[in-house]
């Protein structure tokens, strides 16, 4: 290889990273499974509140949570809209879904109501078990059902929720439109760092796991019969948006297409400046 | 007392609570039915339950067609569940209303009468209607309560483990605190036993009146449950399953004569049932002739394949005593002792 085309070759991997780096940056704004959560200071408490316009959503999409229950599988709501902001040592979520109509009360045997939930780790620094947490690694709930109000529960693992002492979530609800324009809005908000055992703390420090349910009352959803989310996160930690894997995962490869091409380079040349002697 | 070893009890159970109904002596009064409404569920949102209730047979029952509503295990393995159905609170029948103000006090000019139109269905609606045509048309009542089953689905079916069976008595319970309203037991019990509160949110079922047969009542003495201390004719005992000198074991278990209605759904119910009889049929012209009235295919319906052997029995010891023989299960059909009624207290604290 000559010096130049080595240049060349050179140059054209250092370009492979940057570009590594920087397209799916310019072709995604954010890393997958992010949802952005600026800090915002107009009002966020209500479903309308002024603050909501600033804040960008993310679509998250759902599906049946694996589930031992009868016809666990078929669930309706197949995304969530999610907001997500902090204001005033609050933590608020807004969650937007499509139901063509909404069931407000569990007032007959055959009736169950609309629900949804946000579940965040007690533990912010370990991802627990997606399907509710586990026994070594509790997960916080926030519940919200159209009937029976707001919950603030503790889960670890499926079927063991159990309600927090001193409830802190605040929730504001309201279903517009029908049939295909049908949507529920909610939102809930929570002290960012509540007193009481077994609360998540949330902080600057590190980012914040959070996952998604959506429970369809008109399906007979409730319980484990219900659309979720996988693991997302809100990027509360320092840095820009968290880690984003493949960017960094392409920047390791091309930095060591880079070295090994100049180390080879540098063999072949000295091999060949030894022969020439 | 002395515990048979081969009576099958749940796992986990030390003894299981039990009773016995004779249905020959059903008058369909009701009185039980009133015992456990005014004790247990004159309350909001349990209006429309009947924890005990007598329902006609052949009948559609309470609620309406349970026995078509699913539920129980798909076989005697006993490792899968099958599907049931939360029936409609039209098949229940809802709470009538009356305006017992506005009429009496208000004098307002209308007939007592429910408000909110005609009702269509409520329970024991078929009172009495039964089958077959005239000379021979028949019914019996039928009594029935949570049968607190050995292998009961309605805590298969509960995902938070909010419906168990009492380690001490095997009586199946829901944990009012767990229980989240999901209605998956409701679903699950293929008697249909387990009813929704709309109002607490929470589903809800017979509980043995264990508070009386623990002696935890006002006057602290152990009492049978409500619906079997209020029988008028005294069908109810109640004891132990596995209190092997108890009329109980002896009906079940020796005599085989005392059955779980309907077998086939492999709960294993803990309320047992004397098959009824009833007289032989009638020719058009009045004369008796050697035909049962109701149908043994229609019992077997009810009680399995069991109940031929079981009426045969009956049959033979009742003809005991009819030729001045002794049958000791005769003597237990017809005991007024209520020491041997109501065994409730052989095993003290053991």
């Amino acid at each position: 290889m000559t010096e130049r085309s080595l240049r060349t070759f050179v140059v054209f991997a250092a370009a492979l990273v940057l570009a590594a780096g920087v397209v799916p940056m310019l072709v995604d704004a954010r890393p997958a499974r992010e949802i952005p959560a600026p800090t915002v200071e107009q009002n966020l408490s209500g479903v309308d509140a002024p603050g909501w316009s600033n804040v960008p959503a993310a679509e998250v999409p759902l599906a049946a949570a694996p589930s031992g229950l009868p016809n666990a599988e078929a669930v309706s709501t197949d995304a969530v809209d999610v907001q997500a902001a902090r204001s005033d040592g609050q933590v608020y979520l807004r969650l937007q879904w499509h139901d063509a109509q909404a069931t407000r009360n569990a007032d007959d045997p055959q009736t169950f109501a609309d629900a949804a939930a946000v579940q965040i780790p007690v533990d912010t620094s370990e991802q627990p078990a997606i399907a509710m947490g586990s026994q070594s690694n509790l997960v916080n709930v926030w519940y919200w059902s159209a009937d029976t109000g707001t919950e603030e529960l503790l889960a670890g693992g499926p079927g063991s929720t159990t309600l927090l002492d001193n409830q802190s979530v605040q929730t504001w609800a309201q279903h517009t439109g029908s049939g295909e324009n049908g949507t529920w809005t909610v939102v809930f908000s929570r002290p960012a760092e509540p007193a009481g055992d077994n609360r998540t703390t949330i902080t600057s420090e590190r980012d914040l796991d959070v996952a998604f349910g959506v429970w369809d009352g008109t399906n007979d959803e409730r319980s484990g019969r219900k659309a979720v989310s996988q693991w997302y996160y809100l990027p509360f930690g320092p840095g820009p948006g968290g880690a984003p894997f493949e960017s960094i995962l392409w920047a390791i490869a091309g930095i060591a297409i880079v070295a090994v091409t100049v180390v080879t380079a540098q063999g072949i040349r000295r091999a060949r400046s030894q022969g020439g002697a | 007392m002395a515990t048979q070893e081969n009576v099958a009890l749940a796992d986990g159970v030390d003894h299981q609570v039990a009773m016995v109904m004779d249905l020959n002596k059903c008058i369909g009064c009701q009185t039980c039915t009133v015992a456990c409404k005014s004790l247990w569920t004159e309350r909001e949102g349990a209006e429309y339950m009947y924890w005990n209730n007598v329902e006609t047979h052949p009948g559609k029952g309470y609620p309406r067609r349970w026995e078509e509503k699913g539920g129980g295990w798909k076989s005697d393995q006993r490792n899968e569940r099958a599907p049931g159905e939360i029936p409609a609170s039209e098949d229940y029948g809802k709470a009538w209303e009356y305006d017992h103000e506005g009429i009496l006090k208000e004098g307002e000019d209308k007939k007592l009468a429910p408000e909110g139109g005609k009702p269509e269905w409520g329970p024991n609606w078929d009172e009495d209607q039964g089958a077959g045509e005239h000379p021979n048309s028949y019914y019996f009542y039928l009594p029935r309560i949570c049968n607190h089953c050995t292998h009961p689905t309605c805590v298969e079916a509960c995902p938070r483990s909010a419906v168990y069976k009492r380690e001490e008595d095997g009586v199946v319970l829901v944990d009012q605190e767990r229980c989240r309203g999901y209605r998956y037991c409701v679903e699950g019990c293929p008697y249909k036993k387990i009813y929704y509160n709309a109002v607490s949110k929470t589903s809800e079922k017979c509980i043995f009146c264990y508070p009386r047969i623990e002696g935890e009542g006002p006057d602290g003495e152990v009492h049978p449950p409500a619906c079997a201390d209020q029988c008028t004719t005294q069908l109810r005992m109640v004891g132990f399953l596995d209190d092997t000198e108890g009329p109980i074991y002896k009906l079940v278990e020796q005599y085989e004569i005392a059955l779980p209605l309907h077998p086939e759904y492999q709960t294993d119910p803990n309320v047992y049932y004397i098959p009824p009889f009833a007289p032989p049929q009638h020719s058009e012209d009045g004369e008796t002739v050697d035909v049962d009235r109701i149908p043994d295919s229609y019992l077997e319906e009810l009680f399995g394949e069991r109940v031929h052997e079981a009426l045969d029995t009956i049959e033979r010891e009742r003809a005991k005593v009819e030729r001045g023989g002794y049958s000791e299960l005769m003597e237990i059909l017809q005991d007024t002792n209520p020491a041997e009624q109501y065994r409730l207290e052989v095993f003290g604290d053991d």
